[in-house]
């Protein structure tokens, strides 16, 4: 139990989702084990007492943006609504509470809200997670709950500008000094053609942890597959993408065996672009830019209510496709292999990109470095035009 | 609303309808938690006393469009097992009792004669069925038809084998523990259930919308609505990846790789009978698989016991085998397990030839299936070779070996109702990878997992959902769809307390029926044999201090004693 707690602690430190040195783990056995900053910890060890979880992950965010969301959001607020599907898939919505409402005993309250829900947001203290089946859960919902925030306020400052003091401070200092320049130079690559099982794997896991340690994308989200003639080399479902090794499964492409149960939720995704595009590589995650902008719609009275799965439109950011679709047997796998071809790389409606690679993970790295350095961008460059003026912006989302 | 349970007893054929005291709902839901409290001053009658009950209950969530919650779960006290006993089941059932008006109905006294207990909105009657007595269940259900639903045993279940099932006419089993042999003895051959009620939906929109959330993780589970899964090929998806993963129980559990088993794997059963797509009332899933002459598949736990542990790989013989199990009405795994055992005793396994005649002896209990009726305990005690029965508390393991799985392993051992994987289900996290994986390899954690495991489980048979639906979606949902189903207030962490309080109380009942620590224990086979290890996967011995080691700090968890009993008198007392 120690070493995992140490694992995850580490793991957040390394993607840079909490403030070094100020994350609480506490995990149950027979008996209470926690571990980190002293008051976070005895919150992650009090919190869970009260909950039937393994598992409690208390941290102060490396970016203070659910703070922010927190005191943005009207006082009679009492759940934020991530607007980015995956983590909206899993986690509804994320409950808030606030400073007085933690007076008394805050581990009860904080308790009694994830007793309903995979994460809160506690001003003051930051994100509190917990893990029903194992510690790792905690740490997954830590890390989705630290994604829908950085989403959602990119949107919301692009709405309605800055609100609170001190808020265009931090922005500035996480536009100028967190966020790092993402490119792919310096990685090595195996040139494909891949023929050979062993080279795949191990190409499979390296390029997968590339997007971890590159910031690309958050560990737990996304997926990567390999084609080899009638055989699609694919990360299992729940896997994470810096830790593949065991974690392959090879799947017959014409459903003789029914080992690839256990694979990404994506596999029909992954199956219908190598039949669309006879690419080799695909790789699948969510980078937040990427995410953020694909919500971003600049069509007058449409009338779909759902875009995130409803939208059947082909929108385009610069050469990119944006698509909308539902995860696993929903429509993505639908919508995504016919745009995918030519550019390369697609987004999926406030999800993640997909790119490929037509011999090996190289290409599909560079177009997921390039798909996200380009939405930074836009996002900057839009931020910028609005210029601070109160929703200047044409482009909305109305997704709820 | 009210809700009400139907009271029959059998010995003097008196009837009534009882409101359920609200209180009651509150603390234990409906199904199998109502139907373990309705066993408590009763508890330690022995299975075939005339006094001891068997409920039939379903749950809030039936009746409502709730995803896969059309469930019935059965409780009494298994004459296989000695323990208390539930099982849940699917098909037509469980919403058509809803619509008659009625959560549960308990059944008490022994009938002079054979009879069928009818039951529509407008009322209830017992019906003689000397002519339905020696039926197979087939004829009966055809026999019935006209009557809504039917529950019925067959001749296994008359002659008190003790794995005979509940058979619900549209092919789903009430499995495993031998209540079929209850009813038997009660001279009960079948229910019948008919109605036209409808059960209203408190908050519409709260309700619409966790559906909506809950069919979102449908499609977003591989395990669900892959391409590989359980919609596809239903459970016999599990054919494939348990031979990967080197853990399919193979000759009685000498081994773990069965090098046949492709015969009788989801696309083989596919490729070979057609698999049309079924399901239990409402269910989107439909993980249950018919034949294009109407025959239902079977389960993935009766391919490979039928298969593996028999070591035969003929797939029409095995779909033989399991047609033969639901119309005899008896559980395929215990029949194929106890086989097993008694092919390894007497030093050859069953050929697919024996199979079919073997199986009808049993339920008839003609010659050598006298013995065999009594399962794989009580035969390999009889036959002086005791290890050889693959059971714990005398049920029999089902087709995952405790070597490839740790938690499995644990779970088998603390399950209320001897060896079943369901209880717990730590497949779904340490080989299925949902909601998240866990290192099958080891026991760290493993003692609170399926702690926390078994008190959800319970409540998800309360309420009474499946467990394949939380392959996708989890508490969270299903809290909320039940506070929109009935207006009241639930989280997952209050179901997983209710699940706690009914999880006590069948060990309550079992340590008074004389089950101690000793009691949970796996067969001395997986700790002293290793598996088939292979292709980079080493499946050693389990480590018995170890796994003693997780027990103990498992029934600390459950705040008992080190022994695994309750520290003082007063648990039910303190119950509502
Ligand atoms: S998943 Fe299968 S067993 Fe469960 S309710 Fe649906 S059809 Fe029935
Ligand atoms: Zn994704």
């Amino acid at each position: 139990m120690r070493s995992l707690i140490a694992k995850y602690a580490g793991k957040m430190e390394r993607d840079r989702s909490v403030v070094p040195g100020r994350a609480g783990i506490a995990a149950q056995d027979d008996v209470m084990l926690s571990e980190g900053a002293p008051d976070l910890s005895r919150l992650a060890a009090d919190v869970l007492s009260h909950l039937s979880c393994l598992g409690v992950v208390a941290a102060s965010p490396s970016l203070p943006f659910a703070e922010f969301l927190l005191r943005r959001a009207n006082p009679d607020v009492k759940t934020i609504v991530p607007l980015d599907t995956e983590t909206r898939t899993f986690l509804h919505d994320i409950p808030i509470v606030r400073r007085e409402e933690l007076a008394g005993n805050p581990a009860r309250v904080i308790a009694a809200l994830l007793s309903n829900r995979k994460g809160v947001i506690a001003e003051g203290v930051g994100i509190v997670a917990s893990g029903p089946v194992t510690l790792e859960q905690a740490y997954i919902h830590y890390s989705s709950v630290f994604h829908a925030c950085y989403v959602k306020y990119l949107l919301d400052v692009l709405q309605e500008g800055f609100l609170l003091p001190g808020e265009g401070e931090a922005f500035r200092a996480f536009r100028e000094t967190f966020l790092r320049p993402l490119t792919a130079e310096g990685l090595s690559f195996r040139a494909g053609p891949l023929d050979d099982p062993g080279e795949v794997l191990s190409e499979i896991r390296a390029a997968g942890r590339y997007t971890v340690e590159r910031g690309l994308v958050d560990s737990f989200f996304g997926n990567i597959s390999y084609r080899v003639g009638g055989t699609i080399f694919i990360s299992q479902t729940a896997a994470s993408l810096d830790e593949l090794a065991g974690c392959v499964d090879p799947v017959p492409t014409d459903n003789r065996s029914t080992t690839g149960i256990t694979a990404s939720s994506e596999l029909l995704a992954h199956r219908r672009i190598y039949e669309a595009t006879g690419a080799r590589a695909i790789l699948h995650g969510h980078p937040k830019f990427a995410v953020a902008m694909s919500m971003l719609c600049d069509v007058k009275d449409c009338p779909v209510k759902d875009c995130w799965k409803d939208c059947t439109r082909v929108r385009m950011l610069g050469d990119i496709p944006v698509v909308a679709g539902e995860i696993g047997a929903g429509g993505l796998a639908v919508r995504v292999p016919p745009v995918i071809g030519g550019p390369g790389k697609a987004i999926v409606y406030g999800h993640g990109v997909f790119a490929i690679g037509r011999d090996g993970f190289e290409e599909a790295f560079r177009s997921m470095v390039d798909v996200e350095n380009r939405c930074r961008e836009e996002y900057f460059r839009r931020l910028d035009t609005r210029g601070g003026h109160p929703s200047t912006s044409v482009s909305h989302i109305h997704s709820r | 609303m009210p809700e009400h349970m139907l009271i029959v007893d059998l010995s003097s054929g008196r009837m009534r309808r009882e409101e359920i005291p609200p209180e009651l709902l509150r603390a234990y839901l409906g199904g199998r938690g109502l139907g373990v409290r309705l066993l408590r001053e009763r508890h330690t009658l022995s299975p075939f006393d005339p006094a001891m009950p068997v409920v039939f209950a379903v749950g809030p969530l039936c009746g409502t469009p709730a995803p896969t919650s059309a469930r019935i779960e059965v409780v009494s006290r298994s004459p296989l097992t000695g323990t208390v006993y539930d099982c849940s089941a699917g098909g037509r059932f469980a919403w058509r009792l809803r619509a008659a008006g009625l959560l549960a109905i308990l059944v008490e006294g022994n009938s002079p004669r054979p009879v069928v207990l009818a039951v529509t909105s407008a009322g209830e009657e017992l019906l003689p069925a000397e002519e339905l007595w020696t039926k197979g269940v087939g004829e009966t259900v055809s026999a019935l038809s006209g009557r809504g639903s039917v529950a019925a045993i067959g001749p296994a279940g008359e002659n008190g084998v003790l794995f005979s099932s509940v058979m619900m006419g549209e092919g789903n089993a009430v499995g495993r523990g031998g209540l079929g042999a209850v009813l038997g003895r009660k001279n009960l051959k079948a229910v019948t259930v008919d109605g036209d009620r409808t059960v209203p939906v408190a908050d519409r929109v709260r309700f619409d919308r966790a559906r909506a959330d809950v069919l979102r993780l449908f499609r977003a589970s591989p395990v669900i609505f892959g391409e590989l899964g359980i919609s596809e090929y239903g459970t016999p998806a599990l054919v494939d990846l348990m031979r990967q993963r080197r853990m399919a129980p193979t000759e009685n559990f000498r081994r773990t790789v069965f090098h046949g088993s492709s015969c009788y794997s989801g696309p083989a059963i596919r490729a070979a009978y057609g698999a049309k797509k079924e399901g239990c009332f409402g269910c989107p899933i439909r993980c249950k698989k018919r034949a294009s002459d109407g025959r239902s598949l079977p389960e993935y736990e009766t391919v490979s016991h039928f298969g593996a542990l028999n070591g035969i790989s003929d797939l029409h013989a095995i779909v033989r085998s399991n047609d033969a199990c639901n119309d005899l009405g008896m559980d395929t795994i215990s029949a194929a397990a106890t086989l097993s055992a008694w092919g390894e005793a007497r030093g050859r396994f069953p050929s697919p030839e024996e199979i079919g005649p073997l199986l009808h002896d049993i339920a008839h209990r003609r010659g050598e299936g006298d013995l065999l009726a009594e399962g794989s305990r009580r035969v390999a005690e009889a036959l002086g070779k005791p290890g050889l029965s693959m059971s714990v508390k005398s049920l029999e393991l089902p087709a995952y070996d405790p070597r490839g799985a740790y938690g499995m392993a644990l779970a088998y051992v603390t399950s209320n109702r001897g060896g079943c994987h369901l209880r717990a289900y730590p497949i779904s996290h340490e080989i299925l990878r949902k909601p998240v994986a866990s290192d099958r390899f080891t026991f760290s954690g493993k003692a609170r997992m399926i702690k926390i495991a078994e008190d959800t489980n319970a409540a998800v048979d309360s309420l009474v959902a499946c467990k394949f639906a939380f392959f996708g979606a989890s508490l969270e949902e299903y809290a909320e769809l039940l506070a929109g189903a009935t207006g009241e207030h639930h989280t997952p962490q209050s179901l997983k307390e209710i699940g706690e309080r009914i999880w006590l109380t069948e060990r309550f009942y079992n340590a008074r029926n004389g089950f101690t620590r000793a009691d949970d224990d796996l067969p001395a086979r997986f700790f002293t044999e290793a598996g088939s290890s292979g292709e980079g996967i080493d499946i050693p011995p389990i480590d018995r201090a170890r796994f003693g080691e997780e027990l103990t700090k498992y029934y600390r968890i459950r705040g008992l004693r080190d022994d695994g009993s309750f520290p003082d008198d007063g648990f039910l007392g303190r119950q509502p």
